[in-house]
């Protein structure tokens, strides 16, 4: 059995999902829009939240949050299921599969079947999409991927109970109506970006929002003193993989951002908006930037080879930068 | 970034061919509209992943020094290199972490139950004839 539904491939796992299920039901949104909606950007560096025993610096918000900010914004029932024990995971999912809803699951990479072997870490908030099973086999429209695929049940068990940091424990969930959908409006965008902009700005601890990534910039001028050569390089190894690496669309979804700062100023009738994308996207260059040259560290090139220091600078512009971004669009909303 | 600089940077074998995992990167046309570009990886992140497993493989390698040397069991040495944790292994296997610790050791790895060793040969995707030996 295989539900009749559009596999379409997306930078980011979670909007990719979201975006797919909603498409299900008929609601085309785009996948900036998305990420809009759902206040997806952020910026955190947790030296106590560990993972690979390394502090965690992430670019979005908790995952599971575009999901939840994006239906709840246009009035969308969901359900949600979490479960002890993976036999009745299993069950549920087959269950809720019959009745012909594509479904959603959050799963660890380590032990996911069709991952190249050098992307397998113990990273447990990965998005698919479960639409449909045959035999002993699921299919799987996993967003990373141009195509659908097959994932056999045992696997599937395995990783919707993968361990580690914030384990998923079988989590699932899918839309359980539409019936109080309301198209996208401008209060929406507002509110949305609204939240955005104090998630980036407001919060009162120096490692959360803009000013965290001038945060990240004064641990790392500490690295090699604390952890060693090898260790501090280990640790910027970390911050490029959580930039790049797991689907941001680029430069940790500051490309993605702008390009929803785009659709958005089109549909607001808004042109300073699309001046906002534009400065967001120099942003993104100067993120990009850094990679280029924090990648020097892990293989020796020509060239001039920079310092923690240096780098540690180049964090604190881009810190600058966005707090400016952030401000001016929180402006534009608030003074009208 | 402009389109044109979009990477394709592609390094990593897929063991599922079909599937075709790829980014998708977010960059601006010459009007400076926004698309959408496939991208098969860029370098410097590719950099970044290879560093991070040259680093715990080396580590690896000085732990099956010492298992050669009786401080440690295999099993060390296989969780090192599959960047598994005791907590994390406790956690896939049911065993406690004291218990896992316990069966890095030589001593205790001598006694070891058949059933824990199937569960700990399970949890790292791995058969049992490999996590005895340190080839």
């Amino acid at each position: 059995m295989e539900i009749n539904f559009e596999h379409r491939h997306a930078a980011h796992c979670e909007n990719g999902v979201v975006r797919n299920l909603l498409n299900f039901y008929g609601i085309k949104l785009s996948e900036p829009m998305v990420l809009g909606l759902g206040s997806g950007i952020f910026f955190s560096h947790m030296p106590f939240y560990r993972l690979h025993g390394m502090a965690l610096t992430s670019f979005r918000y908790f995952p599971g949050s575009i999901f939840t900010r994006v239906t709840r914004a246009l009035g969308i029932e969901v359900q949600w299921h979490k479960f002890k024990d993976p036999d009745k995971a299993m069950a549920k999912l087959d269950e809720v599969l019959a009745q012909g809803i594509p479904v959603g699951l959050r799963v660890g990479v380590y032990h996911l079947s069709y991952f190249p072997k050098e992307y397998r870490m113990h990273f447990n908030a990965h998005n698919l999409c479960v639409i449909g099973k045959e035999g002993d086999e699921y299919i799987v429209s996993d967003p990373i991927g141009m195509n659908k695929n097959r994932l056999s049940a045992e696997n599937l068990k395995k990783v919707r109970f993968a361990q580690g940091t914030s384990p998923p424990e079988g989590r699932m969930y899918y839309i359980k109506s539409t019936e109080h959908y309301k198209p996208l409006t401008a209060d929406m965008l507002y509110k949305a970006t609204l939240k955005t902009c104090s998630g980036m700005l407001g919060i009162p601890f120096n490692m959360f929002g803009a000013k965290g990534i001038a945060y990240l910039a004064k641990r790392m001028r500490k690295w090699e003193r604390l952890y060693g050569e090898r260790g501090a390089a280990m640790n910027l190894a970390q911050v490029i993989r959580m930039l790049e690496e797991i689907g941001t669309g680029g430069a940790g979804f500051r490309f993605m951002y702008a390009a929803f700062l785009q659709e958005a100023s089109e549909f607001l009738n808004k042109p300073e908006w699309n001046q906002l994308s534009m400065e967001l996207t120099e942003v993104g260059d100067l993120w990009r930037d850094f990679s280029y040259h924090a990648a020097r560290f892990f293989k020796k090139r020509e060239g001039i080879i920079l310092s923690y220091n240096d780098i540690a600078d180049k964090l604190e512009v881009i810190s600058a930068r966005e707090t400016e971004v952030f401000r001016k669009l929180e402006n534009s909303i608030k003074r009208g | 970034m402009k389109v044109k600089d979009v990477p394709q940077d592609d390094e990593f074998l897929q063991p599922d061919g079909d599937v075709l995992l790829r980014d998708r990167t977010y960059a601006l046309d010459d009007d400076g509209k926004y698309r959408e570009i496939p991208s098969a990886g860029w370098a410097p992140k590719n950099e970044a992943i290879k560093f991070s497993w040259s680093y715990k493989s080396e580590e690896a390698q000085e732990i099956r020094k010492e298992v050669i040397a009786g401080k440690y069991s295999p099993i060390m040495y296989h969780m090192i290199r599959l960047l598994m944790t005791p907590r994390i292994l406790a956690d896939y296997t049911g065993l406690s972490k004291r218990k896992i610790n316990k069966l890095c050791k030589p001593k205790h790895f001598a006694f070891i139950k058949a059933e824990d060793l199937s569960h700990i040969a399970d949890a790292m995707n791995i058969s049992v004839e490999e996590l005895t030996s340190i080839d």
